[in-house]
């Protein structure tokens, strides 16, 4: 990516942070795949019987594993799988349509890990699942086929084997 | 979409959202919107109090949501509200 469209693309980070209406023009204007039916299901178990996973589409993944990628425009659909227990330290990011500065430094500020261990410890929640997937949540064109009909599928299906019985989500 | 995936599953789903917007149009069965910038679903670095009520208060919307699409709105204002003592 030439650095003229690095510089661009940090400016318009820069600015749809600061400038909230932006983000909602944006929003307001983009066409997302719409919902119809609203899938449901609900909670079986008191929320301290229930062991949470936890998917997250903010660029999280182990430093051994391979990046998102950043040169396609519209984006990636794949995900990563990491440790629920995994040492910050080898956790790293790669998103660059957000601002990632003070998740590079607590990482909880968009995988609350930390968090979600200490309620276990607690028991106001029955258990963490093991794996967090992970998204980077820049998923345009052709790619929003693949997630819907596959990363997305295949990640629940992971999430059921995982023994997972409710889910936490984080955006970026 | 990926919730909406997991929901359809049979696993119960709460996300966090910083667009209204857009959760409006997609339609996952839970959310918890939050007015802050993009990058901070969990809120400020270092700051556990804010991280942990945000975290309970989408947990605990597993057990009282029972509207399909509700988007509950704690109404925290970024960097104003008073989490508790200390991070």
């Amino acid at each position: 990516m030439g650095s003229l469209s690095q510089l661009i693309n940090s400016v318009l980070v820069q600015l749809f942070k600061h400038v909230p209406w932006l983000a909602s023009c944006w929003a307001r204007r983009h066409r997302f795949v719409e919902g119809q039916e609203i899938p449901w299901a609900p909670l079986r178990k008191p929320l301290g019987e229930t062991r949470i996973g936890v998917v997250t589409t903010a660029g999280v993944h182990l430093k051994s594993q391979p990046p998102f990628n950043m040169d396609d425009p519209e984006g990636d659909p794949t995900f990563r799988v990491v440790p629920s227990d995994a040492e910050k330290a080898q956790l790293t990011i790669t998103h660059k349509y957000y601002d990632h500065s003070a998740a590079d430094q607590d990482v909880n500020v968009v995988l609350p890990l930390d968090r979600l261990w200490e309620l276990e410890a607690e028991g106001v929640i029955g258990g963490v699942a093991p794996l967090v997937y992970s998204f980077m949540g820049h998923i345009d064109g052709p790619h929003l086929r693949t997630l819907v009909e596959q990363t997305a599928p295949a990640v629940a299906r992971r999430l059921m084997r995982d023994g997972a019985q409710a889910v936490f989500l984080t955006p970026a | 979409m990926i919730q909406r995936a997991i929901e359809a599953e049979g696993i119960p789903t709460i996300g966090i959202t910083l667009l209204k917007e857009v959760t409006r149009k997609v339609k996952p069965s839970r959310a918890l919107h939050l007015r802050y910038p993009f990058g901070h679903p969990m809120g400020e670095a270092f700051q556990v109090h804010q991280q942990r009520t945000i975290l309970l208060d989408a947990l605990k919307a597993l057990e009282t949501v029972t509207e399909p699409g509700t988007i509950l709105e704690p109404g925290y204002r970024w960097r104003r509200h008073g989490f508790g003592p200390g991070p």
